[in-house]
């Protein structure tokens, strides 16, 4: 391998583009890439016509993508037979909540494990390290015997307290802090300043790309949470839009006839607030989620 | 990732030997104060008056949630208890998590064929035989509910299974009343003739619950008498019969022409012939209300008739802290009148004997599957049944392309494996 | 002091340095307190929903324990490896399911990881060149997928994939008969035996086996269902993996390129021998996440197809999940988890040995 990079490197001469060969290459690269393009997009396009259609146009024609005349019928059973506004509530409810709790914890214990000298800390960062490497399926059952034994099964602090642990979250605010300059801080420790005000009027403003990137991340994943909320819950109110829209696929009084459009318009209105979060915040979207994997 | 660096996978050692103490103390302190907590924590609402009856049913549609919700709440009435009914969006896993949590809705639907998987490890409440009038349900789904000689609870309804015809399609076929199939033969014939173009003669799923109905025509069944019989020569003799079907292109899987189950392909026209139970009348109703249908008993096979029944009952939980006002709702939601307003709302069988005059007068046109109960099979209850009977439908899938004797070879061996557990 | 801000976010080292020891002047005994107080939430919180738990698991995986009331209780017996005996070589029902979820994931593995890590890094030196026109849109594009949730994407694919649906459609117009994909159980290795004339089972395949099936059934390949899964996953996940090589190729200098280029490389060429062996540690990242995450297949099967064509779809994450939530095998639910626990460590180990002893 080390007969390449080297020695090309060494005799790096003045960049002279071959311009013969990119048209004919390059053409077909990019049509390949558009066609690439399309396949990714066109499931979403598909998705929201046919919510537009009726059972039997779904079926018949699945690949029109102008249902005309649409009918709005798919959606009207969503609101008035389902109980999605609900549903949609609860998910809000969580998502914003287990945000809000990711957020501002791994914030603390990040700059805590960044800054703060204390004892244990090494243990406590060994320890979050251990948790990263737990597989989340192998927690399903025993997350269930926990909330019950801590009674709170079936109920919103179920849903929303266990998955405020976020280890990765921690990780990612580390690294972001250890990279703020210490002068700030000891300019701020030498006004006068305890530790947390330092750490909430000067440094954490200074973290504002790493929180945008967190919260995007953690809504992101707790909106589209589906396996905690299958054990930690089971009365129908506490439905979030996940185990709703699954109950629809799985089978259960609405599931038993294909009934597509219905589940194709639950399934694209589900996905209205993360598609327009990940739109307005594109950019903290992509840079984060490179950042948090590199870890 | 930062595992790779040494020193600190010595300290991380260390952390986990911390942490697992750590862990080990917290647990002693939960497993000592926790349950505690739970059984001291439930038992002041429970005996403070808020006598609230929780039932959770696995519903067939909201005709039926309206139908129990209404039953229930007039007899909360007249009880002075407040009930609320739940329908369940996965009963089975509800149930569970119910019952591991010591917090069980007190009135359930529980089905045959986990019965006894919910009696053994004790969470039903064995209160079938004291109920009055417990001798007017029908033998066979008092069986359904006996678990090693108790009988738990009440059979909520039941169905069998029947042969729904498309009468479009078999007067388009040119078949009349002369041609309605009463032998295997004449059903062949039958199929065979009404398959044209996109619309196969026969469909239906492909599970044991429904292709069990031929076994027992040929006289067979799972389990005889305790003991594993699922390879027996009537079985094998009976799916052999609907694999010769299948070949023949006259009968198809609900999922080989795209449907859910057999009504949505008789409702859709991809079907002319379904075998389901009368909860099919119901959605027909709802979803195909423009079809125009029979329901005619099952065709007799080498043993003469056979069909098999479905049933539920209202199980009541061992931990209910309300077992008396459970049980005297029970009684209201199995008499006799309530059964058959219960059949007036969404279409179900009454369990009881007396209300069959009642059914038949309510219902000409289902005549068919109340005739099913003087010589339908039940599902084997036994615990463990349920897994085997998964696994033979997960084979039955294959059935066009398997070997009958061989998959009811394999489920024979699951079978008496279960049995023996 | 200042040695810290020269090191930048992402150096592990800096993860890995003992905290430094500082006088105990009471500035730093105040900040001591404070850093404890500063973990202290998350730190609970991961203890009591990710340590206890996997404790609690460990006791049920070796109880009796069946479902009803506390699992600590008096009455719920130890029953030491019964469970995972049963499950691994008691050769009954329970032995034949966790053999058929481990065949169908080890398929599902084997076949995302690859495709996933392939189609990824095309992806990212496709988009990645400065000149491409519409980078932004062709980002978004691949990326989008990722985003969205596996409850939403598989109710896309069981509409596209239904037997008269899209996919069905489109391949209809080149002449090619698209199967009932969801509710195909045939593993796709047969049926093209099949096609080539064989498809029936040899006996010494037949007769054989490991943990509950056969060598036959094992090299029955992914299911048709089990194969528009895989496709799903490819989908979804490329994107992710897509921004990782691009954070990797931005580490690659240009000049690297140019000069690979002079030297008249072609483009795989230098894919093959500058790009690929530059992006290593990306790709041991890409690799490692890819094989975790395959391991753990649940929502789709959850809210896809519950198992089904025929057992075909059902991996150790889902029937885990049912044998304790629906079957009430509480101890064997758990003791699968375990297993998958296993062989997801295992596997991670013997990977990161793989490439490591590549390196040299």
């Amino acid at each position: 391998m080390s007969r390449t990079a080297p020695d090309t490197v060494a005799r790096s001469a003045p960049a002279r583009r071959p311009a013969r060969r990119l048209p004919v290459g390059g053409l077909v690269a990019y049509a390949v890439l558009v066609v690439l393009a399309v396949v990714y997009v066109f499931p979403f396009l598909i998705q929201v016509a046919n919510a537009f259609k009726t059972d039997g146009d779904a079926t018949a024609d699945p690949l029109d993508l102008l249902p005309l005349p649409g009918t709005t019928a798919a959606f009207t059973t969503l609101f008035t037979q389902l109980d999605f506004p609900r549903a949609a509530m609860n998910s809000a409810v969580v998502a914003v909540a287990v945000t809000l709790g990711r957020v501002f914890f791994d914030c603390l214990a990040g700059y805590a494990l960044a800054r703060l000298p204390f004892r244990g800390r090494g243990l406590v960062f060994a320890g979050f390290v251990a948790v990263i490497a737990v597989p989340p399926v192998v927690l399903l059952i025993p997350k269930f015997l926990v909330l019950n034994q801590l009674g709170i099964y079936d109920s919103y602090a179920g849903m929303i307290v266990p998955l405020m642990a976020d280890a990765g979250g921690v990780f990612i605010m580390k690294s972001f802090f250890e990279s703020v300059p210490r002068s700030v801080e000891e300019a701020s420790y030498l006004d006068g300043a305890g530790t947390f005000r330092t750490f909430w009027s000067i440094v954490l403003p200074m973290a504002r790309p790493a929180v945008v990137t967190i919260t995007i991340l953690s809504f992101q994943a707790s909106w589209n949470e589906l396996s905690h909320f299958v054990v930690s819950r089971s009365s129908p109110d506490l439905n979030t839009l996940t185990t709703l829209v699954a109950t629809l696929t799985s089978g259960g009084a609405f599931g038993q006839a294909n009934q597509y459009p219905l589940k194709l318009a639950a399934a694209a209105l589900m996905t209205i607030p993360v598609a327009v979060l990940f739109f307005v915040f594109q950019r903290q979207v992509m840079a984060g989620t490179e950042g948090a994997v590199k870890e | 990732m930062v595992l790779h660096h040494s020193p600190a996978r010595r300290r991380t050692r260390a952390a986990v030997i911390a942490a697992a103490t750590t862990l080990g103390l917290l647990l002693a302190g939960c497993g000592g104060s926790g349950f505690d907590d739970t059984g001291g924590a439930a038992s002041p609402d429970g005996g403070s008056g808020a006598k609230e009856l929780q039932v959770l049913i696995g519903s067939s549609g909201q005709a039926e949630t309206t139908a129990v919700t209404q039953a229930a709440q007039a007899w909360g009435t007249s009880a002075g208890t407040e009930v609320s009914v739940t329908a369940a969006s996965d009963l089975n896993q509800q149930l569970s998590q119910g019952f591991a949590s010591s917090q069980p809705p007190d009135v359930f639907y529980v089905g045959s064929d986990v019965v006894a998987s919910y009696a053994a490890n004790g969470s039903l409440a064995a209160y079938g035989a004291d109920l009055p009038g417990s001798d007017d349900f029908y033998p066979n789904l008092r069986s359904a509910f006996t678990v090693d000689g108790t009988f738990y609870c009440a059979p909520k309804d039941f169905s069998t299974l029947a042969l729904i015809v498309d009468e479009k399609a078999w007067t388009a076929a040119g078949l009349t009343d002369a041609d309605v199939p009463t032998t295997w033969d004449q059903l062949a014939t039958v199929a065979g003739r009404l398959t044209s173009g996109d619309r196969t003669g026969l469909v239906t799923s492909s599970e044991y619950q429904r292709l069990g109905a031929f076994m027992a025509e040929a006289g067979g069944s799972l389990v005889t008498d305790g003991k594993a019989t699922a390879d027996s020569a009537q079985n094998v003799e009976a799916l052999r019969y609907v694999k010769s079907l299948l070949s023949a292109g006259s009968m198809k899987f609900a999922a080989d022409v795209g449907a859910g189950d057999g009504t949505e392909a008789l409702g859709t026209g991809k079907a002319a012939m379904t075998i389901e139970g009368n909860w099919a009348v119901g959605g027909i109703a709802s979803s195909y209300p423009d079809l125009q249908y029979r329901v005619l008993e099952l065709p007799a096979g080498p043993a003469g008739k056979g069909t098999l029944s479905f049933t539920n009952c209202w199980g009541i939980a061992a931990d209910s802290k309300a077992q008396d006002q459970a049980e005297a709702l029970v009684a209201s939601l199995t008499s006799t009148d309530q059964q058959l307003a219960f059949t007036e709302a969404f279409g179900v069988m009454p369990s009881v004997a007396s209300a069959a005059d009642g059914f038949r007068q309510q219902f000409p046109a289902q005549a068919a599957f109340l005739a099913g109960a003087d010589y339908a099979k039940t599902v084997p209850n036994e615990a463990g049944v349920s897994d085997v009977v998964k696994d033979l439908n997960a084979q039955l899938e294959g059935l066009a392309a398997g070997d009958p004797a061989e998959i009811l070879g394999s489920t024979q061996t699951n079978l008496e494996a279960a049995l023996k557990g | 002091m200042s040695r810290d801000v020269a090191i930048p976010a992402t150096t592990p080292a800096a993860a890995g340095t003992p905290p430094t020891t500082r006088p105990r002047s009471p500035h730093g005994r105040r900040q001591a307190r404070a850093g404890w107080v500063f973990t202290a939430p998350a730190l609970l919180l991961v203890l009591l929903f990710v340590g206890l738990p996997v404790v609690m698991a460990v006791w049920v995986s070796v109880s009796g324990w069946r479902g009803r009331g506390s699992p600590f209780a008096s009455g719920v017996p130890f029953v030491g490896l019964d469970n995972y005996r049963t499950l691994l070589a008691g050769g009954g029902l329970a032995t034949q399911d966790l053999g058929t979820a481990l065949r169908n994931n080890s398929w599902y593995v084997v076949l995302v990881v690859p495709l996933q890590t392939v189609v990824a890094l095309l992806l990212a030196v496709a988009v990645n060149r400065r000149t491409l026109r519409g980078r932004g849109f062709f980002r978004t594009a691949f990326y989008f997928p990722s985003v969205t949730s596996s409850v939403a994407i598989v109710v896309v694919f069981l509409f596209l994939f239904s037997a008269s649906g899209a996919v069905n459609q489109v391949i209809g117009v080149l002449g090619i008969d698209g199967p009932n994909w969801f509710a195909d159980p045939r593993g796709v290795l047969h049926v093209l035996l099949g096609g080539l004339g064989g498809g029936e089972a040899p006996g010494a395949l037949a007769e054989h086996g490991f943990i509950g099936i056969s060598w036959w059934e094992w090299l029955a390949g992914p299911s048709v269902a089990m194969s528009a899964l895989i496709m799903l996953a490819v989908f979804t996940t490329s994107g992710t993996f897509m921004l990782l090589f691009l954070a990797g190729l931005q580490n690659i200098s240009a000049e690297v390129e140019e000069a690979a280029l002079v030297d008249g490389a072609s483009s795989f060429q230098r894919l093959r021998y500058v790009t690929v062996p530059m992006l290593r540690p990306v790709l041991f990242t890409v690799l490692t996440l890819g094989l975790v995450g395959t391991w753990q297949v649940f929502d789709q099967i959850y809210a896809g197809t519950q198992g089904g064509p025929a057992k075909t779809t059902i991996t150790p994450a889902y029937l885990s999940y049912t044998s304790s939530f629906v079957d009430q095998r509480w101890g064997q639910g758990a003791a699968i988890a375990f297993i998958l626990f296993a062989i997801i460590v295992v596997l991670t180990l013997v990977q990161r040995a793989v490439l490591r002893g590549d390196r040299t």
